[in-house]
């Protein structure tokens, strides 16, 4: 087993949580392969069914990233806290698969009542995040991605990637 | 919260906690509310929890397959029953058997229709004191309809039926939600911090928002084919797109190929952006505009890919077309691309609102096709909409101009149910001082429209007509007709002619007056089996036969006449009068097991029995009392006509001879024996000696007629009674000065023609001269005219027809033409009706000469 794999496949998916909270699009797809999948789904227990809240590749991420700072959204931040729980490295070394827990906070700054909303963290959504990585050159990067949404309070600031 | 509305709206309908408890009171608790759909609860003992205006619900396929809905509580202590948000009840629970609800505090157990099953300690506890047969869950109101969404009432005896309240507003959608069954794949919730009403106006703005930008008229103003919009009654508004060939037909194209191309090139529509997008679909327009697509699509393997579902959309909609059913007071349901979208609220707080959000596909789809569903719904409705602008920020949307009318109409329809000014809801909701809603609030209240309650008595000619020509008017009060009767009322004609001949399996709504469909569009109540027993001018209400009062402002008369029956056979079977379509079921029923029928009058509703009934076989005797058939209404010569035609085909005609005695055996009809002595035998008896007007409710309440105790309610030329708020239609009305009442469809159709002018204040239509018809055997006689009979001066003067068969016979008085009955020449019919319209008389001693027009001297 590679342990340095391993590690730098942990530290990609700490990057990529980083990029995320902060923002920074770039930094994040520069962590993904061209082929890069991105998917958020979420099992309903109401519906008893697995749901696909969004799909898309890397190319449409980036062009939905592009149209960001044209709309008014919200501006809460997004604050992810991940572990990695189990990497897999296929046989061959050239894919893995990872499974981490992801918990996210919004740390409120936009509110019905700003005044007295903004400062006040509460819990966002709670999931798991299913990656598959293709590893070339010994660099590991994001094939695919699957956000597996636990709870579903996506009320507001909900159009950023998780 | 938007402008548009707050021009108007009172802000305090925001935030009031009493407005708010008002609201899930007289509204949630009130309507239809569709709480889950019927996917979610598959096989027989799943459930599904859910709620309305803070009452639990519980909602439960039953082993029959049948839906139930129960409040979730339990009927021992009042504690809640289930708490998963579904599941299934096939398992036991801990502390019950398979199969069972059980509530858990003391194990009580009901079954999937409610019924309690088991009550632990039941004898030890209770002793007789207490049977578990008398306790079982509270059962509600619950349909399953529209596409198998599950509809719950919390009100037991709903004021409207689901029907009724939503069938206008989703049978547009109907064609393609039931065209096949449908599943949920898609559900969230999100809790918002607002009112639901404010939600409900963002969603009204997001949607205008992607319509004005594709600069889609709204159909606000004329000439937009394309699009639609309809403000339905309680609020409910539909709009949507649907593509057209004519008018419109170029924006309409537009906005599909720029969701064709969207598609294709995988591109999100974006609405800040259709703008620009539109600007160069618009370019390309006029050069191939297909190449120009294919260029654009950046990744032709993609396209060819997605060539099977791209052009995916919901049954009975093209790719483009959108749909959306607002119902008050915010369910939303849209067809967009291949999915169909359904939101519901829940309103937790004045300040709270929880939505549900709901997407469905097909049940059979395949997994391709699914997923094209899934990213359809997504575009609009995902709980994530990254990077594009998700329906919830509002920030997002654009105020527009005109669409005042949508919040207009939306808060109008609370302002009537809630009685309080929208404006200001310190006042009472505004509405003419002779609106029923002046009364005190009641829950009753919720479906009335403003303006006046007009109530008809009698669903048949007459009452039916006023209705309508009052709608057509454009009354926009409220419409109630009552009726003792059962089922949709009928045409009265038929019934001696054409539905006699059907075996007794037929359908009867061939014979409707309207279709079902007509009530709703026209907003028109209807109360069958509702006998009227008073009528209370004092405090003008009528009370029912169960006791119920009914208010009216205005009350038209449409009773119509009863059949006059012979006291000596009252009591004794298989003895018939014909008036209801219920009478012609009997008649139809016994005549086929019948060989003989003895008829006791020569009227027009004994002859056409005959001759309907000849055709079946059976053998008749007509006795008429007068020396010659049809003695009242018809001329002597056209009489003798008809009763050679009736000797030819074997009937026997007996004039001139009264019934003495009716003769039975066993308590059934076995004969008859006549003034000379003659008896007759026969299997049944059809007593067809005239009607009666049915005013006994008009003389009894006060109102003047023919007589002192009853005979027809004597009207004015406007329809109204001796009373201001009451009219008169139809067989039971009489203009004051004529004699005789007109017994007819023509004229129940024209006094009610005249009665609708008048309660609406529209223009009188024309009076033209009375018609009627008849059809015996093959034979078809149309009579126009009243032919006055035992007038001396009075004479006719037969025409041969243009048809072989056909005779017309002219009556005049003097030079006069006053009456002409015609027979099988429908072309001599509409000449004489002609003259008898415009006051023309032909010359009377030319008109017995075939070649000679009466239109044209
Ligand atoms: C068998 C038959 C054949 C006919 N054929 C022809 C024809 O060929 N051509 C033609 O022109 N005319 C024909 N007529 C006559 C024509 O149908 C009538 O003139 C016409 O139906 C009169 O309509 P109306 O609405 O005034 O009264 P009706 O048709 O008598 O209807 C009155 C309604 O009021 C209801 N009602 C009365 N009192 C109450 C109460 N207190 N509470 C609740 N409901 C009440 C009754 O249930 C009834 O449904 C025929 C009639 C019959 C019966
Ligand atoms: S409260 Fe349900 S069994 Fe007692």
């Amino acid at each position: 087993m590679d342990l340095d794999l391993e590690k730098q496949i942990e530290r990609t998916i700490y990057r990529a949580a980083l990029a995320l909270d902060t923002q920074q699009w770039n930094d994040w797809f520069a962590l993904c392969d061209e082929k890069f999948e991105y998917a958020i789904t979420s099992f309903s227990p109401e519906i008893n069914k697995d749901m696909i809240y969004f799909s898309g590749d890397k190319k449409e991420l980036k062009g939905l990233m592009d149209m960001l700072p044209k709309h008014n959204t919200d501006h809460s931040p997004l604050h992810r806290h991940t572990s990695v729980y189990t990497i897999d490295v296929a046989k061959n070394g050239e894919t893995a698969t990872a499974v981490s827990s992801v918990i996210v906070y919004q740390n409120m700054l936009d509110g019905q009542n700003s005044h007295l909303d903004s400062g006040e963290s509460r819990l966002f959504v709670i999931g798991h995040y299913h990656d598959k990585f293709i590893i070339k050159d010994g660099m590991a990067k994001f094939a695919h991605r699957e956000a597996k949404l636990d709870n579903r309070r996506l009320d507001k600031g909900s159009h950023w990637p998780i | 919260m938007s402008k548009s509305s707050s021009q108007f709206v009172d802000s305090r309908i925001f935030s009031d906690p009493e407005i708010f408890e008002d609201e899930l009171e007289y509204i949630f608790k009130q309507v239809w509310v569709p709480v889950c759909h019927e996917s979610e609860v598959a096989q027989p003992y799943d459930f599904r929890t859910t709620s309305i205006a803070r009452e639990n619900i519980l909602v439960v396929r039953a082993h029959d397959n049948k839906v139930n809905a129960f409040l979730n509580v339990c009927p021992h202590r009042g504690m809640l029953i289930e708490r998963r948000p579904q599941g299934s009840f096939l398992e036991g629970q801990p502390s019950g058997n398979p199969k069972r609800i059980t509530c858990m505090f003391h194990a009580w157990q009901f079954d999937m229709r409610g019924n309690c099953v088991y009550v632990a300690r039941e004898k030890e506890g209770y002793q007789d004191r207490f049977s578990k047969n008398d306790a079982g869950l509270r059962r509600l109101r619950c349909e399953v309809k529209y596409g198998g969404f599950v509809w719950v009432n919390l009100n037991d005896q709903p004021q409207i039926s689901l029907e009724e309240w939503v069938g206008d507003a989703l049978e547009d959608m109907s064609v393609s939600i039931e065209h096949s069954p449908l599943e949920v794949f898609h559900y969230h919730k999100a809790v918002l911090g607002r009112n639901y009403k404010e939600n409900h106006d963002d969603l009204i703005k997001f949607r205008q928002n992607i319509t004005n930008k594709l600069k889609i008229n709204d159909g606000l103003s004329e000439g937009s084919s394309n699009s639609r919009l309809r403000h339905l009654g309680f609020g409910h508004v539909i709009s949507g797109m649907l593509r057209r060939q004519h008018q419109g037909e170029e924006v309409s194209r537009l906005y599909g190929e720029l969701l064709d191309w969207a598609h294709t090139t995988q591109l999100p529509l974006r609405s800040d952006k259709l703008d620009e997008q539109l600007q160069r679909i618009s370019a390309m327009m006029k050069s191939e505009i297909k190449e120009i697509i294919k260029a654009n699509a950046p990744d032709q393997e993609k396209v060819r890919e997605s060539e099977t579902t791209h052009n995916l959309s919901f049954p009975n909609m093209k790719r483009g077309e959108w749909l959306i059913v607002d119902l008050f007071p915010g369910f939303h349901f849209t067809i967009h691309g291949s999915a169909l979208s359904v939101m519901t609220v829940t309103p937790l707080a004045p300040d709270e609102v929880m939505l549900e959000v709901r997407g469905l596909g097909l049940k059979g789809d395949t997994e391709g096709i699914r997923s094209k569903r899934i990213s359809d719904h997504n575009e609009v409705w995902s709980p994530l909409n990254i990077g594009l602008p998700a329906w919830q920020r509002d920030s997002d949307l654009e105020e527009q101009g005109n669409d005042e009318q949508y919040f207009r109409q939306y808060y109008n329809e609370w302002g009537r149910i809630m009685d309080r000014l929208p404006s200001n809801v310190d006042e009472k909701f505004l509405a003419p001082p002779t609106d029923v809603a002046t009364t005190p609030p009641s829950k009753k209240r919720i479906f009335e429209r403003p303006g006046l309650h007009v109530v008809v008595i009698g669903a048949s000619h007459a009452g039916i007509n006023v209705a309508d020509k009052m709608r057509k008017n454009g009354f926009d009060g409220n419409i109630t007709i009552l009726d003792r009767q059962s089922g949709g009322p009928m045409e009265r004609p038929p019934l001696s002619k054409a539905f006699l001949l059907e075996s007794d399996q037929k359908s009867n709504s061939n014979y409707l007056l309207k279709q079902k469909k007509w009530y709703r569009t026209n907003d028109i109540r209807l109360r069958t089996k509702t006998s009227v027993e008073k009528i209370n001018l004092e405090t003008k209400k009528l009370i029912l036969n169960d006791g119920e009062q009914i208010q009216f402002d205005k009350l038209v008369i449409a009773s119509g006449a009863v059949p006059r029956t012979l006291p000596i056979a009252e009591g004794i079977g298989n003895v018939f009068v014909l008036r209801q379509p219920s009478d012609a079921i009997s008649i139809r029923k016994q005549a086929s097991a019948a060989k003989k029928i003895i008829i006791i009058g020569g009227g027009y509703i004994g002859l056409e029995v005959a001759a309907s009934l000849r055709k079946k076989g059976l053998d008749i005797d007509v006795v008429e009392v007068a020396d010659r058939i049809l003695a009242r209404v018809a001329s002597a010569p056209a009489a003798n006509f008809l009763a050679d035609l009736h000797t030819s085909h074997g009937v026997s005609l007996l004039t001139g001879k009264g019934v003495d005695e009716i003769i039975e055996q066993n308590g059934v009809f076995a004969g008859v024996k006549l003034s000379d002595g003659t008896a007759l035998s026969g299997d049944m008896l059809l007593i067809g000696i005239g009607v009666l007007p049915d005013s006994k409710l008009a003389y009894e309440a006060g109102l003047d007629t023919l007589m002192d105790d009853g005979g027809a309610i004597l009207v004015d030329e406007n329809m109204y009674t001796s009373h201001p708020d009451v009219l008169a239609v139809g067989d039971v009305a009489l203009l004051r000065g004529q004699k005789a009442t007109v017994e007819s469809v023509h004229n129940a159709q024209e006094t009610s023609a005249v009665a609708a002018a008048t309660l609406t204040k529209a223009t009188p239509p024309m009076i033209q001269a009375p018609w009627f018809w008849s059809d015996q055997y093959d034979t078809k006689l149309q009579s126009v005219g009243i032919v006055p009979v035992g007038d001396e001066r009075v004479y006719q003067i037969s025409r041969p027809g243009k048809r072989e068969g056909g005779i017309s016979f002219w009556s005049y008085r003097e030079n006069d033409l006053v009456a002409v009955e015609v027979f099988s020449d429908p072309a001599t019919y509409m000449e004489a009706k002609q003259c008898l319209d415009t006051g023309r008389s032909p010359d009377p001693n030319l008109i017995g000469d075939s070649s000679f027009s009466p239109i044209s001297h």
